[in-house]
């Protein structure tokens, strides 16, 4: 008996010993790899690339897949597939040289897969939901709309290695486009052996960028990016994998992170609040910028003063700090700061128009009192429509008491904060008089955000109209489109009439609070599309 | 018996497919789509996608073929996750949600029960007292606090168990507490009064005067009986746990099915909504049933077939 329980213990011991020595060697094993532990706030809904919507999918797409260009730092255009672009006379047709690269399945990339994947994606029957990029493409819209076959869009493979696109307009933002991933190549034939499951797992779905998607079944919390070994760049890849973790709570995630489980996480406001002064704490202003649109089919918001002084009656300042507090900032104006540049000028800058966004109580009042002399009425209750979370909840409450105690009595708002999709529904029907709307842009070019307010635009739901703001923007698409410093012109001249007239009131530009790891290095992120690049990213222990 | 149940089951069937419907009708009054790019979209895009979908059709039409769809098994795509069947987001995740409810009722029930016969046999003593207090505090604090604390003392300060994540048994210890300690608290409080009023009846004296041993009457008599009520309460524990653990599982990262809901309803992801509804809706009704089953069986007095006389 005694034998029995001695040779029980030294069993113990020895498996116990063997594993602490596996173990041993696993961690030495791994602190050589380049191993980046990433948290994300929301599961990875799918990887075909024709029906990606949120950011997380652009993110793993832009990641594992390689398009015509790669988006480098501030949006800088950086060699993708193509190695050479020649641009016709008349701007109007693109034809790229492609260097020689293979999908993760071992076959060819070729010019035929970027003619698939752009007829699969404005195809009606795709279904895709950002297929509207495409518009300026030849024939886009009209096969789109189905009265064109796919064959009429304006892209064509020369042989294996040679792309040509013709647009119907000029498009000078076009080569942005070609680093989003919307426009990457797929593989036809990988999309027609998986059919109804291609993309909806890291098995089905085939790869030709930085890194390989795997250990996603389609709905779990974790995946991974390994190193892509058949990468035509593979040399300047250094991370070895990339570990995804999704968790839904921040204080989760920060737990996280100070056990060193994950290397980056974003924060909450509150923990930004406490966090701020840490050295790996960041802020990352996002292309995002939250505005008031004034329903200018009401009377009393066709006039201008009545639109300045509500505009003037918030501190922004005070309301970024005190209730955000995550980073975001005061808006410059509609287009967000760092988004674009021209001369080494930022467009958010140059069209900064001071009192469109300003806070200034006593000239708030002023132009009240002669505003509502001007529409004849002595008294305005206010409806003000905006989202239920409860950010928005506390920017509603801000901005509501704010209005009440710089105008008076003679103004009351009622606050609606109603579900997301309801906010959207009510502000495409008119129904609201003022509402707290946001938009992100979609590439590195302000007439992402300019093109909101012209006067027939679906999305220019307050409904102001300005002839002089639609010239602008129609020449910078038109007479301008070929000359970079008269289209800048023209853009800058739009957007400040668009604040000078309080056509919208914008309010601030959003940010988001990280906490990073010092060791993290080399991380491109870019504050539209595609947000993250981690093809030059490293770990420095 | 077998008349009982076949009456039972056809009540079901009728609960399922009432809850369908009504769910169905009021999930189209939601306004917006269910496309996530919604704001970007134009007017006419959108068009486009709803003709795809077979959302420009009647409503009483579009009705008629999910109903038909479900019957046939078929719970159709969600628009979140595209491509991805309904019936695969459900099957991949209510895994881990059952697992969690399951451990956490089995967790408070089996404890509550213990702490409750313990506070009544000691009735009116400082273990009594003490066991009372514990139950309020465990019926009053909201589970996702006693996450928060539970994630922070335990995984992050001592290192015990894993801060989140859903591997091995280790990792589903703190969630299983966290939302176990409510139904624990309340079954404490229903045995200990069940108890109490059993161990102050005449039969229970008339087993001491036949000199029974006191844990002979306690367990024979006395626990047996008061277990009864007890049975009632799994039902409403079902629900709570079902609802509990969808702020359980956001905070310990776990893939279940509760915190799917919540999203599949804010974005108008219909099949989702649906697909849930219809299974947390199937988990109750099947749940209710099995309870009223067990009911008869424990006790006798309770006839299933007793409003047939």
């Amino acid at each position: 008996m005694k034998l029995k329980k001695f040779a029980a213990a030294g069993a113990v011991v020895a498996v116990s010993a063997l594993t602490l020595a596996a173990c041993g060697s696993k961690s030495s094993d791994s602190s050589s790899k380049q191993v980046l532990n990433w948290d994300e706030s929301a599961e990875l809904p799918t990887m075909d690339l024709s029906k990606a919507t949120d950011v997380v999918s652009f993110n793993a797409l832009n990641n594992s897949m390689e398009g015509l260009y790669r988006l480098g730092k501030d949006s800088k255009i950086e060699p993708g597939l193509a190695k050479k672009t020649t641009v016709s006379n008349d701007g109007l047709t693109y034809t790229f040289d492609l260097r020689k690269s293979q999908w993760s399945n071992g076959q060819k990339v070729t010019a035929k897969d970027f003619v698939y994947s752009w007829q699969r994606t404005v195809d009606p029957k795709t279904g895709s939901q950002y297929a509207y990029l495409f518009d300026g493409i030849k024939n886009a819209n009209d096969v789109m709309n189905g009265k064109k076959p796919l064959s009429a869009l304006g892209v064509k493979a020369v042989g294996d290695y040679k792309l040509q696109v013709t647009l119907d307009k000029k498009l000078p933002y076009f080569k942005l486009l070609m680093g989003f991933a919307v426009f990457f190549p797929q593989n036809e034939k990988a999309v027609k052996q998986y059919g109804d499951k291609y993309g909806t797992a890291s098995k089905y779905m085939v790869y030709n960028g930085p890194f390989k998607l795997t250990k996603w079944t389609g709905s779990n919390l974790s995946w991974t990016l390994a190193k892509n070994n058949k990468y035509w760049d593979k040399k300047n890849v250094k991370l070895d994998t990339i570990n995804y973790k999704v968790n839904k709570s921040n204080s989760t995630a920060y737990n996280l992170y100070k056990t060193n489980k994950l290397d980056a996480t974003p924060l909450s406001s509150e923990q930004a609040k406490q966090l701020k002064n840490d050295k790996e704490f960041i802020t990352r202003r996002g292309a995002s910028t939250f505005y008031f649109q004034y329903n200018q089919t009401k009377k009393a918001f066709q006039n201008k003063k009545i639109r300045q002084a509500l505009s003037m009656s918030i501190n922004r300042e005070q309301f970024v700090k005190k209730v955000l507090g995550d980073g975001s900032t005061v808006a410059k104006g509609l287009v967000s700061s760092d988004l674009a540049k021209n001369n080494g000028k930022d467009f958010a800058a140059d069209a900064y128009v001071k009192d469109g966004v300003s806070h200034n109580k006593t000239e708030a009042k002023k132009l009240w009192q002669e505003g509502l002399k001007e529409v004849g009425i002595d008294h305005l209750d206010i409806n003000m429509l905006s989202d239920d979370s409860d950010k928005a909840k506390a920017s509603t409450d801000f901005i509501q008491s704010q209005i009440e105690s710089t105008l008076g009595d003679s103004v009351r708002v009622n606050a609606s904060n109603v579900p997301f999709k309801t906010r959207l529904s009510r502000s495409e029907a008119g129904n609201f008089d003022m509402v707290i709307s946001a938009w992100g842009a979609d590439f590195a070019d302000p007439i992402s955000f300019l093109d909101l307010f012209t006067s027939n635009n679906s999305q220019n739901d307050g409904e102001w109209k300005n002839s002089e703001y639609d010239k602008l923007i129609q020449a910078s698409k038109t007479t301008d489109a070929g000359n970079t410093d008269k289209r800048w012109d023209d853009l800058v001249k739009a957007e400040k009439i668009l604040v000078q007239e309080q056509g919208i009131a914008p309010l601030y530009q959003q940010a988001t609070a990280w906490m990073v790891k010092s060791k993290v290095k080399g991380v491109i992120y870019n504050s539209s599309g595609s947000n993250y690049n981690f093809k030059d990213a490293y770990i420095k222990e | 018996m077998k008349k009982y149940l076949l009456k039972r089951l056809l009540y079901m069937a009728l609960t399922l497919f009432l809850v369908a419907t009504i769910t169905f009708f009021l999930m189209k009054l939601m306004p917006g789509t269910p496309y996530s790019n919604q704001e970007k979209m134009t007017p006419q895009q959108i068009k486009i996608m709803n003709q795809q979908y077979g959302l420009d059709k009647p409503i009483w039409l579009q009705y008629v073929i999910y109903i038909f769809g479900m019957l046939h098994g078929d719970m159709g795509t969600s628009f979140q996750f595209s491509n991805q069947p309904v019936s695969y987001l459900i099957s991949s995740r209510i895994g881990a949600s059952a697992q969690l409810g399951v451990q956490a009722m089995i967790f408070g029930v089996v404890l509550g029960i213990l702490v409750g016969s313990i506070a009544a046999i000691y009735r009116n003593t400082w273990v009594d007292t003490t066991a009372t207090v514990l139950s309020i505090i465990g019926k009053s604090v909201p589970n996702f606090v006693l996450a928060v604390l539970l994630q922070y003392y335990i995984a992050l300060k001592l290192g015990w168990f894993p801060i989140a994540d859903w591997g091995g048994f280790e990792y589903t210890i703190l969630p299983t507490i966290a939302l176990g300690v409510g139904p624990l608290a309340e079954t404490a409080r229903f045995i200990r009064t069940g108890m109490v009023d059993v161990l102050n009846s005449d039969y229970i004296e008339l087993a001491r005067a036949k000199g029974m041993n006191k844990t002979g009457i306690i367990y024979h008599h006395a626990l047996r009986n008061s277990l009864i009520p007890l049975v009632t309460l799994i039902g409403p524990y079902t629900v709570a746990l079902m609802t509990g653990s969808m702020v359980i599982e956001n905070i310990f990262s776990i893939p279940g099915i509760g915190e799917q809901y919540v999203k599949s309803i804010q974005t108008n992801d219909y099949p989702t909504i649906m697909g849930v509804t219809m299974l947390f809706c199937f988990g109750l009704v099947l749940i209710i049933l099995l309870t009223d089953i067990i009911y008869g069986i424990i006790d006798p007095r309770i006839r299933l077939t007793g409003n047939e006389d």
